[in-house]
């Protein structure tokens, strides 16, 4: 009997999976007519039951029906669970015929007869009995009439229990704990089952002779599911079994032709769900509306001061910045310090020089620190003020800005953290030298050290302001580097303190006009993924994401009545709100999509839709892997010949088993590990050969490589099959381990960078299907097609065409009066930028997992 | 004739195996300068108690005549001080403590490949498989050791473990070819260093008794064992007598194998006890440290009797216990203990895991540093993130572990019952 111990659902399963025949029918009864029961307009119960008053010998069809028939739904449960374990023993035991035989025959005749006899005669009442409880009784007084045999005694203190009276212990107990049983009932049923158990009933059991000649006239045995033979009854229930799994998983799956087939159809529905997972989050339901969960933060809640003469100081501070404008990097640096210490502040100054694709980017940061008169110097927050955008634009509002905000700050006393002004000549390379550098993890050969430092950056904040205008709102960008993103409650801060408390506007993504309906929170969304995946910095703050810094760029956009000082304004709340800051934001969320600025799931909610993805590789890998440890069925004889050829070793074994299917076969590992570590390895010269190579052969060679990658499967697959002549196990082992490594790296990614590991994910899909064509040269070449509009290459460049002449109507990304050359040069030059300074890793995901995947992939398409 | 010509190719095979684990370990030593030193501020790979940059700064202080234990930074054995200090600088000149490294691992390898070649793995003097037939050679298992990313991996991020490593597995090798006293020498040298080798003593014992054993002249097990006990202990003593010499103190005691006896060190490994002693109050520390110890000097009473006819199977299965259960493992330990599963060929096919090991190995293996990443840089995970990771690591590591000692047992138990080979055996 099972105990909880041991108890595992799978091993429930294939209990109830192979419950044999009778007792499978009786089951189905009682709950047939169970239900039957349900109804009021027939009375089935008064109809079946066995009542002593009534037997005559038309009604003797009662001694039948009432075991089948219950009094309520909690009634037939209890008897069901009871009587299958044991019902499936006796049928196990004695073969389905006798079963069937006993059951309808003297097995309940006989203590139903007893019953009514006891009811009519002795008690001279009248209680009508149904239920299974009575067979129940039987079967286990059989049973323990058996323990008693071999286990004559249990023993409890002193006292010698003999074992056969357990049934009658618990008839009493029933008795007594469950109201309305017939205890009599009962007693008959234990009575019989002892008699049967002893012996003296074997004369009623149908010769066996005769049931062999009945099954094997109708050869039940062939024609009837789960049948229990006359012969078979011999077997034991337990003990040595022959098989001829050798793993676990493989009990179920390599067994069942039906699980085996179910593999592509799960992977494909994961793909399914993941995709229709991702489209269901802009919905109401599955998204959340953002809420400021740091308490210290209170945004909006103080008076902000700035304002009033200090316009006539930011107007000065404009001009002056204006002078500036077409001066040296030096120059500029030499007239800002200057301004900085006469405000009192101290200074420091960094050199940098970053050599990538041929191009050297070199410059010099210049900031100032401003010391909390509350502060110990531990803490400190950044204003980064950049001299020119992402775009190559002149800042001069945005320093102007910062300049004036920083003189401002120093009249203050109430800041408890450093505040320090960041200007650098540049947005790309300028923050992420200087941050580096604060945190001694720069290169120095390449960064100089800061001459003067603060604490720890709490949090940083950078202006975009090159417009002359009159502003409408701001624009936050939050994307960091490798798709790392701000602490959610430093974007809620914002976006409250502006809405709250200037009147401002505020959008996220470039969606200046959201309407918050579906649409647009999509697009939002599928924007931020974009972004997100692709990794790179896309202002002044990215840099310092990865520091774990949270860190925003505030742009001004439109065309509005705000102005210069509403900007500083609420720079001066933010600051404010960091300011209070007890702790490092931690509060809020680090994983989130933002659909609209007071929209987002969190990675609880979208997370799912990438595993999923990720998932379906890693189950056809696993099934693969089951699937090539048995010859297919056709296959059996022509592979296990093939072996003994091979493997003289091997022949004694896969003879021993051949004889029963699905045989277990040895798996050829070497060369299905060696393609693909090869091919994984491969991957590495491109992502060399890009990294170093000079700006303007990028184009030119990567169109090189896309070609050479679309021709190379092919001179691949035709050195394997002339070479190795790999078997259609080989194939399928090449396939297990290429996904394998697949749906491993993306799921890790996932955690990483949720966009980066979706999209890949998504456009390696179909590679979760190649399997060879040996039969079918046409089917393989077509998919081999598929394969190459998918192509890593083919991907980069159709979307560089895409977005270079598509633009408007796509995701916002079109780039208008660029070439499609120029556009994938581009490209190019910021992957090997983002690679050599920013430490961005889409490089080596794009060359060390997706196109080995890609590329093992259709050399198995092509076996 | 034959034979020469065989043994001279094998040579000349190994040979070039060795220069080219050689040259693959000088190039990715001085083609990727920062390697080294990322690699050596890797968790996974240095310790507290084997970490190279732990190392520098006792050797430091030991060049400036302070006792490098001062600081609380350095927990390595004394002797190795010297030993560092007769090289150049390692942060100017390099290239001396890459060859120093490289070379214990083609020790290591060397040692792997005479244990391989004697066939121990398969046939031992009261056991013989019947599948001893299909085996590896020596030239497969080194090979197989030098190109293990683990093994590189340790190699460029410069543990002081691969001493320990090369030392083990010199034990191994010496007793399998019968000189005790070098084999016993061998171990000490690896306990010295790291103290858990001690726990091999007993199968080391019986290993060596197994491979001198001569039917004429039989010699009492009891006999030997008492006679490399005394060998160990001797040699141990002399050990520490010259590293108190260097010193000048008994301190180096407490600070090395107190150390990993009291776990005072907490910083986050990839084994299970770190996670577990950071969350514990201290009134029930000095309980579970004695639990935990016990616990893994457990395994090698139940082992060595169990699995008596096949003692390099208990060396192997507790080296695997070991990179799960010590204090302080890494994938050093795991490189070790997987350098010598290949000399069990012979049971593989009755591994019934191998798919579900190795691919939560890999997940173990890339997930383990993203994790760690998302807690110490990215500050959006926690450390819980990292200890599930290990958790799952070390499920992996121990199927392995649990596998093998299955596919042990049921070679065994095929030669009792040969009517059941092929035959699929369910507990009841």
């Amino acid at each position: 009997m099972p105990n909880v111990q041991s108890f595992s659902t799978l091993r429930a399963r294939s209990y109830v999976f192979r419950l044999p025949l009778f007792t499978r029918l009786m089951v189905l009864a009682i709950v047939v007519l169970w239900l039957v029961g349900i109804q009021s307009a027939w009375d089935l119960r008064k109809w079946g039951a066995l009542i002593p008053d009534e037997m005559n010998f038309f009604t003797a069809y009662r001694m039948n029906t009432f075991p089948l028939i219950h009094l309520n739904f909690l009634h037939a449960l209890l008897n069901l669970l009871a009587l299958t374990p044991l019902l499936e023993r006796f049928e196990s035991e004695y073969g389905t015929l006798t079963s069937a035989a006993m059951f309808f025959g003297p097995l309940t005749t006989i203590p139903a007869v007893t019953y009514v006899i006891l009811e009519r005669v002795i008690f001279r009442v009248n209680t009508p009995v149904m239920g299974a409880s009575m067979w129940v009784f039987l079967l286990f007084s059989v049973e323990a009439v058996r323990t008693y045999k071999i286990n004559p005694y249990f023993v409890i203190g002193t006292v010698h229990v003999p074992t056969w009276t357990t049934p009658l212990v618990m008839a009493f107990v029933t008795a007594a704990l469950i109201p309305s049983t017939s205890f009599l009932g009962h007693l008959c049923g234990i009575g019989t089952g002892y008699l049967f158990g002893l012996g003296y009933l074997k004369f009623i059991a149908p010769p066996e002779k005769i049931l062999r000649w009945i099954e094997g006239k109708l050869n039940l045995l062939g024609r009837l599911p789960h049948y229990v033979s006359v012969d078979q009854k011999t077997y034991g229930r337990f003990g040595v079994l022959p098989s001829n799994s050798s793993s676990a998983s493989a009990l179920f799956v390599g067994r069942s032709p039906k699980l085996q087939k179910a593999p592509p159809y799960i992977s494909l529905l994961l793909i399914v769900v993941g995709v229709a997972w991702l489209f269901m989050l802009p919905m109401n339901d599955y998204s959340r509306r953002t809420y400021i969960s740091e308490n210290a933060l209170l945004p909006g809640q103080v008076h902000t001061y700035f304002g009033g003469s200090d316009q006539n100081v930011l107007r000065a501070y404009r001009h002056e910045v204006g002078a500036l404008e077409n001066k040296t990097n030096t120059e500029v640096n030499d007239k800002l310090e200057h301004m900085f210490r006469s405000m009192g502040l101290k200074v420091g100054r960094q050199n940098y020089t970053y050599t990538t694709s041929g191009n050297t980017v070199a410059g010099e940061n210049v900031y100032a620190i401003l010391q909390a008169p509350r502060g110990d110097a531990t803490e400190a927050i950044v204003l980064v003020a950049a001299w020119r955008n992402v775009k190559g634009e002149f800042n001069r509002n945005g320093l102007a800005v910062a300049l004036a905000l920083t003189r401002y700050f120093k009249r203050w006393s109430l800041w408890s953290k450093d505040i320090i002004l960041v200007v650098p000549p540049d947005s790309r390379a300028g923050t992420q030298a200087w941050v580096d550098a604060y945190h001694d993890s720069h290169d120095s050969r390449r960064v100089a050290d800061l001459p003067i430092k603060s604490g720890a950056l709490q949090g940083a904040l950078a202006i975009d302001y090159p417009q002359e205008e009159r502003f409408e709102g701001v624009h936050i960008v939050y994307d960091g580097v490798n798709g790392q993103l701000p602490n959610l409650d430093l974007i809620n801060s914002v976006t409250n303190i502006a809405s709250g408390q200037m009147g401002m506007g505020s959008s996220i993504q470039h969606m200046f006009h959201h309407n918050d309906q579906y649409r647009d929170r999509l697009t939002c969304m599928l924007r931020g993924m974009v972004n997100q995946g692709l990794g790179h910095a896309v202002g002044p703050h990215s840099s310092f994401i990865p520091y774990h810094v949270d860190a925003i760029t505030i742009q001004p956009v439109g065309q509005g009545w705000h102005d210069e000082m509403g900007l500083g304004r609420l720079i001066e709340g933010t600051f404010r709100s960091l300011n209070n800051l007890l702790e490092h934001l931690h509060q809020s969320f680090f994983f989130y999509l933002l659909m609209q600025k007071e929209r987002f799931v969190s990675i609880g909610t979208y997370l799912p839709s990438a595993m999923l993805i990720a998932a379906n590789f890693t189950i056809t890998a696993i099934a693969l892997w089951v699937k090539t440890g048995y010859a297919a069925k056709a296959d059996t004889e022509k592979e296990s010949k093939d072996i003994k050829e091979k493997k003289g070793v091997d022949a004694k074994k896969s003879e021993q088993t051949a004889e029963e299917a699905p045989a277990p076969v040895e798996r050829e590992l070497y060369l299905p590990l060696s393609l693909v570590t090869g091919c994984q390895f491969l991957g590495f010269v491109p992502l060399f050969i890009f990294n170093h190579a000079p700006a303007s052969v990028l184009a030119p060679l990567f169109v090189a490589v896309t070609l050479l990658s679309l021709v190379l499967p092919h001179a691949l697959s035709f050195f394997l099959v002339t070479t190795y002549q790999p078997t259609h196990q080989q194939y399928q082992l090449i396939t297990s381990f290429f996904l394998l490594l697949l749906g491993m790296f993306l799921s890790t990614l996932a955690t990483l960078n949720f966009s980066l590991a979706f999209l890949v994910g998504l456009l390696a899909t179909p590679l979760t299907f190649v399997r060879p064509f040996p039969k079918m040269p046409a089917a393989g070449y077509a998919y081999s097609a598929l394969l190459s509009l998918l192509n890593p290459g083919v991907v980069v460049l159709s979307a560089a065409v895409a977005t270079t002449t598509l633009h408007g109507s796509g995701l916002g990304l079109g780039v208008v009066g660029v070439t499609p050359w120029e556009a994938i040069q581009k490209v190019l030059e910021e992957g090997a930028f983002g690679w050599g300074v920013w430490g961005m890793y889409t490089p080596l995901i794009f060359w060390c997992v997706w196109f080995p995947a890609w590329l093992v992939g259709s050399v198995v398409v092509l076996g | 004739m034959t034979k020469d010509k065989m043994s001279f190719q094998a040579t000349a095979g190994t040979a070039g195996l060795f220069v080219v684990a050689a040259a693959l370990r000088l190039l990715l030593f001085t083609a990727f300068p920062g390697l080294p030193n990322l690699l050596t501020g890797r968790v996974e790979i240095s310790t507290p108690v084997t970490s190279f940059k732990r190392l520098q700064e006792g050797l430091f202080l030991y060049n400036h005549n302070v006792n490098p234990y001062d600081g609380g930074v350095y927990h390595q054995a004394p002797l190795l001080l010297p030993l560092f200090s007769l090289l150049p600088d390692p942060s100017t000149y390099p290239i001396f403590t890459y060859i120093l490294y490289t070379l214990v691992d083609l020790l290591s390898a060397n040692a792997l490949y005479k244990i391989a070649e004697s066939g121990e793995g398969g046939a031992s003097r009261l056991y013989s498989s019947p599948r001893k037939e299909k085996r590896w050679n020596g030239y497969v298992v080194a090979a197989l050791f030098l190109f293990n990313p683990f093994t590189i991996a340790t190699c460029i991020g410069r543990p002081t473990s691969v001493f320990t490593t090369c030392a083990i597995l010199h034990a191994v090798a010496k007793a399998l070819s019968g000189n005790i006293f070098t084999s016993m020498l061998s171990l000490s040298f690896a306990t010295y260093l790291s103290m858990y080798p001690l726990l091999l003593l007993p199968p080391m014992v019986i290993l060596a008794y197994d491979r001198t054993y001569n039917p004429k002249v039989p010699k009492s097990l009891a006999q030997l064992a008492g006679m490399c006990t005394l060998a160990v202990s001797a040699s141990l003593a002399l050990l520490f007598l010259s590293s108190y010499a260097l010193t000048g103190s008994w301190e180096f005691l407490s600070s090395t194998y107190g150390i990993q006896l009291t776990l005072t060190d907490l910083t986050p490994n990839a084994g299970l006890w770190w996670y577990f002693f950071t969350e514990m109050f201290d009134s029930f520390r000095s309980f579970f440290l004695g639990v935990f110890w016990l616990h893994l000097s457990s395994y090698t009473p139940a082992l060595t009797i169990r699995l008596r006819q096949q003692p390099l199977a208990v060396i192997t299965l507790l080296l695997g216990i070991f990179a799960i259960f010590k204090p302080y493992p890494s994938i050093a330990d795991t490189s070790l203990f997987l350098s010598l599963v290949p000399c069990f060929r012979h049971v593989f096919p009755l591994l019934r895991y191998s798919f579900v090991t190795a691919s939560v190995v890999l997940y173990g293996t890339f997930l383990g540093p993203a994790f760690y990443h998302l807690w110490i840089y990215a500050g959006s995970g926690n450390a819980n993130f990292f200890y599930a990771i290990t958790l799952v690591w070390s499920l992996g590591l121990s199927l392995i572990v649990s596998d093998l000692a299955f596919a042990v047992l049921r070679d065994e138990w095929e030669v009792e019952r040969p009517e059941m080979r092929g035959k699929e055996i369910r507990q009841i």
